[in-house]
Formats: structure tokens, sequence, C-alpha cells
């Protein structure tokens, strides 16, 4: 189990992330849902150890990861908001480079790779560097990456975006099986569909805190109010239609 | 109606209306975007983009500076020539001397052009984000070459203007020569003429490219090709340094006279003074069809671009290898992963970015170009043979470290930062010591082998392994400090003065070519100095690699660049 206990933020005097507790458990797929700098980003940072919490601690099975960040960094597989990939290197060279600094061995990684590349429909631009690829092609590459070694934890900001349908529902598949398996998956998003969808538990983060953290059969069988109803009444925007008019008002010549 | 003619007869509000109308206009904003876009390289971000800005405007007030000191330095020269009262020897420097005025600022401008060819023409990506938007495109491809006229105006104005009091110094006579005005005009003209040849031959070069490059893969043979330029314009530099001493070939008439560009311009120069002399009017007749020329497949190049820019643009992915590389899966091997990681990642780096590879080359060819004022002056050549290849060396040394240390899409590093680990740490440091090594020591040592045959005959063999002994020390030096993945932590320029980080580096280079090159010929007494001196740098080499890489291993590895503290800075 993955826990965050008392996780704070701070970059100079604006708290991104205030106290944060959650926890996600072996099996489970946890939604990690909040609006644009509610500190979706900053939390996933912290968890795959891009950046240091100013206060708090994370914890893996039970012992804090800064004991050994190293191994927790072995066990966690991590898919990042935007495609940031090296992109004059080929989608083979790049997963090759990922497995290598990861110590897989070359068969393991000969072996691997290709069939990675063909089951992500990859394998016809294997020639072509990644400067020519889409959003989703990127994004497909990044989910090999974090994939290939067999990760104990999968963390991933708004992993979705770019994606075609069929890579969409090829990943939610391949989520729901991977924690089906005893692994644990940290789900970042503002979609509500994609949480209600895959998610077993989530947690709403609003201004750095947690709001609410609700299971997510609460809204599958009718006992609580939707999703998006409760983030709406978290995040105090309940009505739109004055934005909305205020921007169709300030279209006009 | 009545009000309209009295608004027209104010001045100061018909040009602000004029200059409002005109800066509002859609091609101002996209030439003002295209001129700052010439300032970013991509590989910098906003702190090191203001900082690269500061080093840029610097380096204007530093040609000014060496206008200055250049005329300084060329008033005894003339000093001398007035005192000897012989009107043919000034002739004849002056011829040179012009030929130098005119190369200068040449050289400078296709620098300068080199350094910002990624943005000569318009690209995929203004392709594909102004293509949405309501702007012709032809007032795209007027606003891309408005920004490369402004951008190379600003330093042939800096340049020429710079040059001014040389001029000025060199029409002066007692033998009433020339009048200086209109040796001026002429000589604005000319090397206008000329620098505008340096621009468009560049430009040319990079437009072919370009065209070809979107009709096959010809990506890593166009960086070869732009690197390729940059290391030929930098060893030129020492070859404009000898311009002045070709007064005397130029004035017999020399039919070679013809392979030197500037001589061209010199030409032009002097048939605008009136001159009428056959040889000088044949190369100014030169200089214009070969400006005529190059600016003709300019022209060629922006109208194929602009009239197929979407199928140039729009090309499809590669379905096949490119020929120059196969595209290997990992084999099996016993060389551990994370040192073919690092290592397969900087060579695959080096050789596909235009940038990195452009100031291996271009800091490498320096050595070369330094190599050239050694090897074309009067020492002997035994001795220059002991100095050449520290030169390179010391070269090669500075062009490696700059250009691993330049990052490549730095938000990318987040993969080194999420595998950091300290057990691989050492492997990984291993990689770029290899890289470095092979070109530090290998290079150079290899590409002086010729001229140590030559030179030393059968010791050359000795004086190769002296020297590659030499280049392992001179490696830690290279090294030091260093805890970067290559291309993976930011970069911040002008961290130091430009001119305390030219002298520090002068200085080394001196002391370290010095101390080389007697330890060599130290060396070369006997066989067993040979042995003992080659054993004992070894040993010291092979001591500070080992330290080297235990150090790597204990330190955290460096993703963000940090401008020196001051306190350390002045050694307080």
């Amino acid at each position: 189990m993955l826990e965050a206990r008392g996780l704070s933020k701070r970059y100079g005097g604006f708290l991104a992330l205030d106290r944060v507790d959650f926890q996600v458990r072996r099996g489970e797929i946890l939604g990690y849902l909040g609006p644009n700098g509610s500190g979706k980003s900053t939390t996933v940072n912290t968890v795959v150890g891009l950046i240091d919490p100013s206060a708090g601690s994370l914890w893996l099975d039970g012992a804090p990861i800064a004991d050994d960040p190293v191994a927790y960094k072995r066990r966690i597989g991590y898919v990042p908001e935007e495609p940031h990939l090296y992109t004059h290197l080929t989608a083979i060279e790049y997963l090759t480079l990922v497995g290598r600094l990861r110590g897989q061995s070359e068969q393991t990684l000969a072996t691997k790779i290709p069939e990675m590349l063909q089951l992500l429909l990859l394998w016809e631009s294997r020639y072509a560097t990644m400067a020519a690829y889409s959003k989703g092609m990127r994004q497909r590459v990044l989910f090999a990456a974090a994939l290939m070694h067999n990760p104990d934890l999968l963390v991933l900001d708004e992993p979705f975006s770019g994606l075609d349908v069929t890579a969409s529902l090829l990943f939610r598949t391949l989520l729901r099986m991977f924690a089906a398996g005893g692994r644990m998956v940290l789900f970042s998003t503002h979609r509500f569909d994609m949480v209600e969808k895959l998610c077993s538990r989530v947690v709403i983060l609003s201004k750095g805190r947690i709001a609410a953290e609700r299971d997510m059969a609460e809204f599958r069988e009718g006992r609580a109010e939707s999703l998006e109803d409760v983030f709406v009444q978290i995040t105090g925007q309940d009505d739109f239609t004055p934005v909305a008019r205020q921007i169709l008002d300030l279209m006009q010549p | 109606m009545t009000n309209e003619p009295e608004v027209r007869l104010k001045p100061d509000t018909t040009f602000a209306d004029w200059r409002k109308r005109f800066t509002e206009r859609a091609e101002w904003r996209l030439t003002e975007h295209f001129f700052r876009a010439m300032f970013d390289f991509g590989f910098l971000n906003d702190l090191a983009a203001d900082s690269f800005k500061r080093v840029l405007i610097g380096s204007i007030g530093g040609f000014v500076a060496f206008g200055f000191l250049l005329t300084r330095a060329y008033m005894i020269k003339y000093a001398i020539l007035w005192n000897t009262g012989n009107p043919e020897r000034y002739r004849r420097a002056l011829l040179g001397d012009d030929m130098t005025i005119i190369g200068l600022p040449m050289l400078l401008v296709a620098f300068v052009t080199l350094l910002v060819s990624q943005s000569l023409f318009p690209d995929e990506r203004d392709f594909r984000i102004l293509g949405p938007m309501p702007v012709r495109r032809i007032v795209v491809f007027r606003a891309k070459l408005s920004a490369l006229l402004m951008f190379t105006g600003l330093f042939t104005t800096a340049a020429h203007v710079s040059l001014v009091p040389l001029m000025i110094l060199t029409s002066l006579n007692p033998w009433g020569d020339s009048n200086v005005i209109l040796r001026l005009v002429a000589w604005a003209i000319a090397s206008v003429t000329a620098s505008v040849f340096a621009i468009l031959t560049i430009t040319a070069v990079v437009g072919i490219l370009v065209l070809a490059l979107s009709r096959s893969r010809l990506q890593a043979l166009s960086t070869i090709m732009r690197s390729t330029v940059l290391g030929v314009l930098v060893v030129c530099l020492p070859l404009v340094s000898h311009l002045p001493t070709l007064g005397g070939p130029l004035s017999r008439g020399a039919p070679w006279m013809v392979l030197v560009p500037p001589a061209w311009f010199l030409g032009f120069q002097r048939v605008m003074q009136g001159s009428a002399d056959r040889g000088l009017a044949h190369l100014a007749f030169v200089g214009i069809v070969v400006v005529l020329v190059v600016g003709a497949v300019v022209a060629a190049t922006y109208i194929i671009l602009f009239n197929q820019f979407e199928r140039l643009m729009l090309r499809p992915a590669p379905m096949s290898p490119p020929w120059w590389r196969i595209n290997r899966l990992p084999l099996r091997s016993r060389v551990p992963p994370a040192f073919r990681g690092v290592f397969g990642f900087t060579v695959a780096t080096l050789t596909r970015s235009e940038l990195h590879q452009g100031v291996l080359v271009g800091l490498s060819a320096c050595g070369i170009g330094l190599a050239t004022i050694f090897l074309t002056s009067s020492i002997r050549l035994p001795i220059s043979a002991s100095i050449v290849p520290f030169l390179l060396m010391f070269a090669c040394g500075v062009a490696a470290r700059a250009a691993l240390a330049l990052p490549i899409e730095h938000r990318a590093n987040w993969i080194f930062q999420v595998t950091e680990d300290h057990a691989m740490r050492r492997e990984q440091m291993r990689a770029v010591d290899r890289v470095v090594t092979v070109y530090v020591v290998g290079v150079p040592v290899l590409a002086a082998a010729p001229l140590l045959w030559i030179a030393l005959g059968s010791d050359a063999l000795m004086a190769g392994l002296v020297m590659a002994s030499i280049g392992l020390v001179f490696v830690h030096g290279v090294l030091l400090d260093w805890r970067r993945i290559p291309f993976t932590c930011s970069y911040l320029p002008g961290k130091r003065f430009i001119g305390h980080s030219a002298l520090i580096g002068f200085a080394a280079c001196l002391l370290f070519t010095l101390i080389s090159s007697g330890l060599v010929r130290t060396a070369l007494v006997s066989v067993n100095q040979t042995l003992v001196i080659t054993a004992a740098l070894l040993i010291v080499g092979y001591w500070l690699r080992e330290r080297r890489l235990s150090a790597w291993r204990k330190t955290p590895l460096m993703f963000e660049d940090e401008f020196p503290d001051q306190m350390l800075q002045l050694q307080l």
C-alpha cells in the first residue's frame, strides 16, 4: 500500500499542497481529481520523486520511502501529463534507454521492446524519430516505458490526453487488469468520466487540500449524488451560466 | 470631412497614426516574433534566454571595442609605412589590409547566419501554427525575410561601424593616394555586398538542404553538413589573419587570388574608386557574378518552398531504416546497461542534434585553426609537431565539455531523475568518461599522426604514446566538477564575464601546450625516458580516473544549472 502522510509542498510563499493524506491500496485504482491548480501535479511529482515534499512523508508497504528512495523508484512506473520525450530518438532507442537506465538486461529489452511496439501499434513507425510522432503516439511510448520494468505502482498524470478511442479503451482495460493483479494505480485527472469508469476510490483535491474521499461504489449504487455534483459542491463552482454569458458578450465585435 | 485636413497638418499625430498602423499590422507582428525567435535556440529556459540576449548584446559592444583595438594595432604599422617614404610598399600593404577589412565582417556575418540557420526559412512549426490563422502565406514569408534582414543587418552594421576608424586610418597617407570619402563609400558598398554574399551563401546551402531534407530523410546529413560549414568557417579564421600578407600576390595579379572571396569584393571596391587595373576588374566581375548566382539560388529556394510548402512540410514518417543508420535492437552484451544507455544516448544526440554537433565541431575547429597558424608559421616542423596535437586536444576538450553541457529537450530529463540510482551512477558517468576520452585523446592523436610521422619519423610512435598518456591526465581537467548526464542539465550562458573566461582559457591552453610539448620533447630523448614518463603519466591518469569515478558514485546528479555564488566567484 502507498500512503501519503501529511504531505505538504510550499513554493516560496505559496502552499501548493497542504497536509495531504491518502492511501492507494493494493488491487485498487485511486482517482485523484481536482481542478487546475489544485495540487494534483505537485502530488504526482512528489510521489514519483521529482520533487521533495516540504513536510510529510510517503510510505510504501509500511516503510517510509525516504529510507530507500532508489528501491522505491525501481518499483514505480510513471506516465507524465505532457509527453516530454527525447524526440531525436526513435521509439526503440528511447525504450532501450529507459530499460537500460532501469538496469534491464539486453536480452529482456530485445524481446520486450518489439512486442510492446507491435501491441501498441507503433511498430510501423519504428524507424522514425519521435519528432514525427503525434501526441497520442508519444503517449503510447510513455505507457510502454512505464510498464516495461513490471512496476508495482503506476502513477498516471492525465494519461489519456491525446489518445484515440481505441488506445483509450485498450489502456483502460489494461489498467483494470494491472490493478486486479494486486498492484496499485494512482490516477490523476480532471475527467469525471474516466474516474467513474476506472477507479475504485476517488480523492478530490481543492486548493491543495483533500476536500473529499469517496468509494466509487457509492456513486455506482446510487447511494450518493453524482461525482460531478460532489465536485461542483466542493469547488464551489456550481453555476457557470454567468461566466459563459460574459464570454459570449466579450465575443461581440 | 472638414476636420480631416487639420489632422493631416499635425505631423506628430500623423506619424503616430502611421506608426500605430504599421506596428499593428500582422506582418510587423510576425516579423517581430521571428526576429525574437532568432535569439531563441530552443534549448534555453527563460532565465537562460535572457542571459543569452545579454551575451549577444555584449558581443556587439565587443566588436566595436575590437575595431578600436585593431585600429590601435594598425597605427604602428602605418606609421612605419609612412616613414619609409615608399608609396609602393604602402599600396601593397593597403591591398592586403583592405582585403582583411572586407573579410572580417564577411566571416562574422557568416557565423551569425549559420547560428540562426534553423530560422532562415519558414518551417513545419510555422506551417502548423500559422496555417490555421487568417494570415496569407506571402505575409509569413515576407515577415521571415524581414526578420532575417533585421538580424543580419544588426550584425553587419555593428561589424562595419567598428571598422570605420581602421578604414579612415588606412586611407590617410602622405602621397594623397585616395579621396577618403570616396574610399569609405566604396568600401562600405563593397564590404556590405561581401557580407550579403556570405549571408546568401549560408542561406543557399541551408535552403538546398531544407528542400532535400523534405524529400528524403537527410536530417543527419544536414546536421553533418551544417557542422562542416561551421568547422570550415572556424578554420577560415586563421586564413583571414593571413589576408594582410596577400597584398603582394594581389598586386602582381596572381591568378589564384580568384579563389579568395574577399579579393573579389576588394576588386569591386577598387573599381568603384576608379582603378583601371584589369586584374582587379576581373575579380570584381567574378564577385558580382557569384553574388547574383547565389542570390538566384536563394530566391529559387524561397519560391519553391513558397509554392510547395504543404508538400515539403507534411512528409510521411519513414517506413524503412535510413541507409546511414542501422536501427538495431539491443544486443546481448556484458557491458552494464547503465553504461550502454548513457553512451548510446550521448552518441545519438551528438550525431543528430545540430546544436550539439555544431558546438562540438565548431570549437574543435578552433584547434585546427590554431594548428594551421602554427604549421604555416616559421617555427620548425618538429617543434610545431609537438605543439599541434595539444592545441587540438585542448580545443577538443573544451568542445566536448561545452557540447555535453548543453541540454536537449530539458523537460524530458524527468526519466533520468526518476531512474537515478547511486548503484548505477558510476557506470553512467563511466560512459561520459569514455566518450570524452575517445574524443579528447583519440581524435587529436589520430589526426596528428601523419604530421608526427612526417616531422619525427619512427619517433612518432613514442611521441604518440606520450601524447595519449598526457591526454588521459587532461581528461581529468575536462571533467573537473562534472556531475551531469550529458544534455540533461539546464544551461545558463554568461555565468562569468566572457573576457574573464577567455583569459583563463587562453592561459590554460598556453600552460597545457607548453608543459605537454616540453614533456614530449623530454621523453623523446631516449627510450628509457619515454617509458618512465609514459608510466608515470598512466599511473597519474589511472589514479585520477578512479578517484573521479568513486566521487561520481557518491555525488547526486545535477539537473539544474545555477549562477555561481558571488562569494565563491570572488574566491573570498
